[in-house]
């Protein structure tokens, strides 16, 4: 290998755009090749995703590329026994012998049921998922597949409800004009969240703007650090605070923006007393509100009482009163939320959260002065200038408030108090990630996110990054999944079906006539990210036949169950046409352009690697059902990414044409923005950048939906599940808290929070460092090192008093064990940045595997504490809980952990 | 991970430096007081010899030491080039003429007749010199501004002290091992254990002073600390390198007083070489003790991590691999 | 000729480490060597504790006590104001190190893969050694040098284009109207302790 120090005359130096893939950020980046060797990385300034900025993780990716730890060679197992701690005695196969035995199990999968297949991917490379495996999933007619760990730690409770409310992913402060925001246990703008680097040079110039930020967290993560205010709250309970912000807001200082609750939500949408639902017209069955200049009742979206514009009239409608509707007292649904929230006194939240109650009072006085209700601003669209409002400030929140068993009702809490001052989707306010919504590239009308009302007026997406947008709900069918999740509609993933015990019995009970069979896995790491190690491989990893994984690493998934490993291309060495969900994730935020980034490989596939896509392409042609596959991405393709495929560049699904995997990206490029922007025109700059309008960026005041402050739909849902589930004689094996599916929010503990034990004195919870992202990242050295530059990555953060009240020093070793008897060890570091009875533990560490050397044996493995059964799980959205309460001990650094069964 | 970046401590500067300070104290320092000595008797006495001997080939090695852990050697030849400066560029220098000098000398009153006034010269020219290099030892390090610890005057003086009673005891144990058993050499023995006496009380005044200041300093009180809890300076050192030799001097000046007295010369052995011992522990200490200021910022401290031990097995489910 | 100098705004910075790894990707930098570098602070007692990144590099002082113990002279100061080692003419001494107060200083006896276990080096590690030997050298004092080469090549040093919250800004200290006097003189700049007397030209804006 020539380097380029050697001055020779054909020396190659070039920088290739293309886009980041150490995270779900998607940021573009450029990276330099000279001589053939990947040497250096920067962002890329033509992508709105951070323009010229990029974070450590992108930066330290040449070691990814070329980590001699990677997997360069098929391997198979060939020792049968499998578990955590078994030698999977790996030898190399060739890639021949490898697609023989794979297709050969998957042929065999097919002719017993081919929904025995199970997909399993990572976050991290969240767009290929949408080919490989979900086009692979169409083809092959399986409906098994979740993203380990991803929905049930951060997702299922934010990413469906901020689904709901912003038609986003999640949400965010409109950085550049918001002057007080609410932060919920999220980083946002500080590293953390999606489109990261973009977002922290946002609320860099908010910061030096005056912006203010006001953080409740139980340490000082990077939000809370930079924050104007920091407020210690107990883990777990951020939807009890939210609830008492709303009901100081409403009733004691009664602030809230009257407009917006009756022209954008079904605030005053009349509920019926006898059963919570919506007062219906006879003759339309759409829901009712009350006009009070001609009063009577009218449907919600008669032109009188509908304001869509901020500028158009309307009647004022009834957010408070009691009212005759054909004989039925009826009040409208804001006059029963105003009700309902007393309960949540800053006295009774002051004992829930150890947030004082005059603090609470105050933030939320301060919170509602600084909404300037009233306000607008004259912004520019393409009718000419509109006045929308002005609503600067937000309310925030991420994984640390919603990963717990009250996740569902504690995301709408905190929304909720955005939508009571009217804050949400306008200007300053909080607004869905990746400005929401969007009307694409003019020549081509695509990709698109244009929201629409459904029948009662509520917000639909037009776009998703699942087959089924968050609302309407899917109607509770019975279960033909393996995890059951036909059953649930309010949830994206769950685990605690398959990682039961009781799996099989449930299968069986539930009458799913197959039984697991095949996992093809992709990226994945799910001993490490799912829960307690044991559980996950006991009750659900070995209940497979056989696994195939597409991975960078021998990770502990693979040698723990893994009968085939097959070496993934790293994003590098790959394409990909899209790698993000417009406009939902991950997209440009605020009003800079939009902007599409691609992969592609800056040096091809090493070794011999190759790339997950392109060997599932291949896969499906050695099935041959190519075919089937392209049809399943046909169909994947327009919910994903924005609109409709054209007839002349869907992918033939008769079978006749094989279509290589850059044919497929170029095709889906050339459809959204048009025959001359294909692969080979968005190569040149690694990203399709397009003006963004203000009125997409602001679309609350243009667009007709309303959002629910009342969730008049889950009381339905939650009687159909129930039932279904009595029908199969669930109960048998859990027993459901049925009562979580109603109308109007409420805070619910965790188990944490009603332990009774004083041994178990220590509420443990989990954060995120900016230097990694799940658990790959913390084989790459120069991660790692700088992971151990910091004096709380590899630690667990401790009080300084709680430390000497239990005899315990800056970097001694101990063990945290919760009451199940799961362990894990660490070393101390001592802060004041902490809640006295909080232990935080950060990050997927504490590697064990025999094949990832820079990772093994780095900072402890919380995941470990986390149980998977229901008591874990919130019942709404099946979100798991990660705070635990633990005892705390030292330990010898010599300890072993000893694996419980 | 590479233990230079741990914490606020310096790890460039080790035992090969302490070497090099401790061997230029040595030499400079025997030479020295021999010089002297025979300056007074009027040419060279016994000690003289031993303190010329002891000089230019302790010099010898203690910059061998040096090069040792010069990263590259090679280019030693460029150290003395801003002598303006830099006070590894001046010690050059001072280091070269000694070494110079004494060779001279030591040829000079071994292998020629040469005596009398130029003898004395080179003599006085040498002890310049001589004395000139036992405080370079110690300024090298005063003049080290990233080290508060050592960013003192305090650290010339001990040096120098150290240097003259490690030269002493030297030229002690040169008499002991090869000075005979002749009157001329038990008179000498007897005026170096109460010569020692002196200097090393000078000592223990000099390093007190040393300490108390550096605890007074806040950027300092970390090394300060650090060398005080540090078994090589307090037991190595400070113990068996100070106070033993100085109670050991005391028994034979106050106790057996003839040093034709049994177990008179084994204990002054045994002192010398403890007492040199001590003189480069307290180098290495003071070096290796050596710590970067805390930087202070809009009221924040701040520090380099001082990552814990390497993480031991045991983390995870499997034994170490 | 300009003075080059640098503002690090403590406002913006929230500690994320791109600084330190834009240096390790462009300079190549083996284990253990941060030119530039990110240290975390604490401060008050609990609940009004407040921690606070504080990123560093070479602050290229005007007088910079690293060049004054140099005793061959291969640190020496250029016209431009930015402090470097000619590595042909140092020794390995290590007494710049000792002498620079900031600990922006390091040296490598051995180039040391990031790899445990003596494998092939990657072929990005054997450009990263390479460039190492060819830029900085084994065995003599290295430090960071405002990334002259991009500098001269119109571009912004590594850390400053990478910083994701714009904290870093460098440019001409002798020019009144450059952003970085614009921003010293509007917001206090302050060096890292200046009682030490070396009058660094990177300067710190107040992080509340």
């Amino acid at each position: 290998m020539t380097v380029s120090t050697a001055r020779t005359a054909t020396q190659e130096d070039v920088w290739i755009p293309t886009c980041c893939g150490q995270c779900y950020c998607m940021c573009g980046i450029k990276v330099r090749r000279q001589n053939g060797v990947v040497t250096e990385i920067e962002g890329n300034p033509a992508a709105p995703t951070g323009r010229g900025s990029i974070c450590v993780k992108g930066l330290a990716s040449p070691h990814l590329l070329y980590d001699p730890y990677r997997v360069n060679y098929p391997l198979k197992r060939t020792n049968p026994q499998k578990g955590l701690g078994v030698d999977p005695k790996f030898v190399r196969i060739s890639w021949e012998e490898a697609y023989d035995l794979v297709v050969g199990k998957l042929e065999e999968c097919r002719q017993r049921d081919p929904r025995g297949l199970f997909f399993q991917a990572t976050t991290t490379q969240a767009s290929e998922i949408r080919f490989g495996v979900i086009g692979f999933m169409k083809g092959f007619g399986t409906p098994n597949y979740w993203v380990s760990g991803g929905g049930l730690h951060c997702g299922n409770g934010a990413h469906f409800m901020n689904g709901i409310m912003h038609v986003s992913w999640s949400i965010i402060p409109d950085f550049a004009h918001c002057n007080l925001a609410l932060n919920f246990g999220c980083s946002k703008g500080h590293g953390a969240g999606h489109t990261a680097v973009q977002n922290a040079t946002q609320a860099a110039d908010a910061r030096v703007r005056g912006f203010k930020n006001i953080v409740f967290d139980p340490f000082q993560s990077a939000q809370a650090s930079k924050a104007h205010e920091w407020v210690p709250i107990r883990v777990g309970t951020d939807g009890a605070l939210a609830l008492g912000l709303v009901n100081c807001l409403l009733n004691e200082h009664k602030i809230y923006d009257a407009e917006y609750l009756m022209y954008k939500t079904n605030a005053p949408y009349l509920i019926r007393p006898s059963d919570g639902r919506y007062m219906r017209d006879k003759a339309t069955n759409k829901p009712q509100v009350w006009d009070v200049v001609d009063k009577r009742p009218k449907v919600h979206d008669d032109p009188s009482v509908t304001r869509v514009e901020y500028e158009d009239v309307a009647h004022e409608v009834a957010l408070e009163g009691t009212y005759d509707v054909g004989g039925v007292r009826c009040q409208p649904a804001f006059a029963l939320l105003k009700e309902h929230v007393k309960k949540y006194t800053p006295e009774y939240v002051e004992k829930v959260t150890w947030v004082p109650a005059n603090d609470i009072r105050r933030i939320a006085k301060e919170f509602g002065e600084a909404a300037e209700i009233g306000a607008t601003v004259t912004i520019p669209t393409a009718k000419g200038p509109k006045k929308i409002p002005k609503r600067p400030v937000g309310t925030h929140f991420f994984r640390g408030s919603q990963g717990h068993v009250n996740s569902g009702w504690t995301c709408l809490a905190i929304d909720m108090v955005n939508h009571i001052v009217g804050a949400s989707d306008t200007y300053g306010s909080a607004m869905g990630l990746g400005a929401a919504v969007g009307a694409g590239y003019e020549k081509t009308g695509k990709p698109y996110q244009i929201p629409y009302p459904c029948p009662d007026g509520l917000l639909v997406a037009k776009t998703w990054v699942y087959d089924h947008v968050p609302y309407p709900l899917r109607e509770p069918k019975p279960p033909t999944r393996l995890d059951l999740h036909d059953m649930f509609p309010t949830s994206i993933y769950n685990a605690f079906t398959i990682a039961s015990p009781k799996w099989f019995e449930m299968l069986e009970r539930f009458k799913i006539p197959y039984r697991p069979d095949v996992m093809i896995n992709f990226g994945s790491n799910s001993v490490m990210t799912m829960g307690n190690s044991e559980i996950v491989t006991e009750n659900f990893l070995k209940k497979f036949n056989f696994i195939l994984s597409f991975q960078l690493y021998v990770t502990e998934f693979e040698e723990a169950v893994a009968d085939v490993i097959l070496p993934d291309a790293c994003f590098l060495e790959r394409y990909t046409p899209a790698v993000s969900f417009p406009s939902t994730f991950s997209h440009p935020q605020g009003e800079d352009d939009w902007g599409w980034t691609i992969r592609q490989p800056v040096v091809e596939p090493l070794h011999e690697r190759k790339d997950f896509n392109v060997v599932m392409v291949e896969l499906a042609r050695r099935l041959g059902i190519h075919g089937a596959f392209y049809k399943g991405l046909n169909n994947t393709i327009p919910m994903r990414y924005g609109g409709p495929m054209q007839e002349k560049y869907k992918l033939v699904e008769d079978g006749s044409v094989i279509h290589s995997w850059e044919d497929i990206c170029d095709r889906l490029l050339k459809d959204r923005f048009g025959e001359e922007h294909g692969l080979a025109h968005v190569r040149q700059t690694g990203v399709f950048t397009w003006p963004k309008r203000k009125e997409d960026v602001y679309w609350k005041w243009f667009n007709p939906s309303r959002v629910p402050i009342y969730f008049e739909y889950f009381i339905d849902a939650g009687e159909k599940m129930a039932k279904l589930w009595k029908q199969f004689g669930g109960d048998d094996f859990f027993k459901f808290d049925w009562s979580r599916f109603k109308a109007l929010a409420d805070w619910y503990p965790c188990p944490t929070h009603v332990e009774e034990s004083q041994e178990y004195d220590m509420h443990a919870f989990y954060w995120r460092a900016v230097v990694h992202c799940n658990s790959m990242t913390q084989q790459n050295p120069y991660l790692d090192e700088c992971a151990q530059e910091d004096p709380h990555v590899y630690a667990i953060q401790m009080h300084r008093r709680t430390a000497a009240a239990k005899g315990i020093a800056d970097g001694d070793w101990v063990w945290l064990e919760n009451d199940k008897g799961h362990r894990v060890k660490g070393w101390v570091s001592l802060s004041e940045g902490i809640e006295p009875r909080h232990l935080a533990l950060a990050a997927i560490s504490g590697h064990w595997g025999n094949y990832m050397p820079i990772a093994r044996n780095k900072g402890p493995f919380f995941n470990d504490l986390v149980e998977m059964d229901l008591e874990h799980t919130d019942p709404l959205t099946f979100n798991q809980d990660i705070c635990c309460r633990v005892k705390v001990y030292k330990a010898d650094p010599s300890d072993v952990y000893k694996p419980l069964h | 991970m590479d233990p230079n970046v741990n914490g606020q401590l310096q790890r460039d500067w080790g035992w090969l430096i302490a070497a090099y300070l401790f061997l230029g104290g040595v030499g400079a320092g025997a030479y020295t007081i021999g010089a002297i000595n025979g300056l007074a008797a009027g040419g060279a006495d016994f000690s003289t010899r031993v303190g010329l001997w002891v000089g230019f080939p302790a010099l010898l090695i203690g910059t061998l030491c040096l090069l040792l852990d010069l990263g590259s050697p090679v280019k030693a030849v460029l150290a003395g080039v801003k002598l303006k400066t830099s006070w590894i560029a001046r010690g050059f220098w001072i280091i070269s003429a000694f070494m110079a000098l004494s060779l001279l000398h030591l040829v000079l009153l071994e292998y020629t007749a040469v005596r009398g006034a130029v003898l004395a010269a080179i003599a006085v020219a040498g002890i310049v010199f001589a004395v000139g290099t036992m405080a370079y030892t110690g300024i090298l390090l005063g003049a080290a501004k990233g080290i508060p610890f050592w960013r003192t005057g305090a650290v010339p003086v001990v040096f120098v002290v150290s240097a003259l009673v490690t030269g002493h005891f030297t030229l002690l144990l040169g008499i002991v091992l090869f000075g005979g058993r002749g009157m001329a050499a038990a008179d000498a023995l007897e005026l170096m254990t109460a010569e020692a006496v002196a200097l090393v009380v000078g000592e223990v005044l000099a390093i007190s002073f040393f300490l108390q200041a550096a605890f007074k300093q806040p950027d300092s009180r970390e090394s300060a600390e650090r060398i005080l809890r540090r078994t090589s300076f307090v037991v190595g050192y400070a113990v068996l390198g100070l106070l033993v030799p100085l109670v050991l001097m005391l028994v034979l000046r106050y106790g057996l007083e003839d040093a034709a007295a049994r177990g008179y010369r084994g204990t002054a052995a045994l002192g010398a070489v403890l007492g040199l011992v001590g003189g480069l522990l307290l180098r290495h200490a003071v070096l290796v003790c050596g710590t970067l200021p805390t930087w202070n910022i809009a009221g924040f401290q701040f520090r380099r991590i001082a990552r814990p031990k390497e993480p031991k097995p045991g983390i995870g489910l499997l034994p170490p691999r | 000729m300009p003075r080059y100098g640098m503002v690090i705004d403590l406002k913006r910075c929230y500690g994320c480490y791109a600084c330190v790894m834009a240096c390790k990707v462009k300079n190549h930098t083996p284990p253990g060597v941060f030119w530039s570098r990110v240290l975390k602070g604490e401060r008050d007692e609990y609940p009004n504790t407040v921690r606070q990144a504080l990123p560093v590099l070479c602050m290229q002082c005007e007088e910079p006590s690293c060049q004054e113990v140099c005793p061959t002279g291969a640190t020496h100061t250029l016209d431009n104001g930015i402090v470097v080692v000619d590595k042909d003419k140092c020794m390995g001494c290590k007494y710049c190190m000792m002498a620079c107060p900031y600990g922006a200083r390091y040296s490598v006896e051995d180039w040391e893969s990031y790899f445990p276990d003596g494998l092939p080096l990657s072929p990005y590690e054997v450009f990263a050694k390479a460039y190492w030997e060819e830029h900085s050298g084994v065995g003599v004092a290295t430090k960071c040098d405002f990334c002259r080469d991009r500098l001269a090549a119109g571009d912004d040093p590594a850390c400053v284009k990478a910083c994701p919250a714009n904290a870093r800004t460098i440019g001409d200290l002798d020019d009144p109207t450059s952003e970085v006097s614009v921003l010293i003189k509007r917001f206090r700049g302050t060096p890292l302790n200046p009682e030490l007397g070396n009058q660094p030209k990177v300067f710190y804006l107040a992080p509340r």
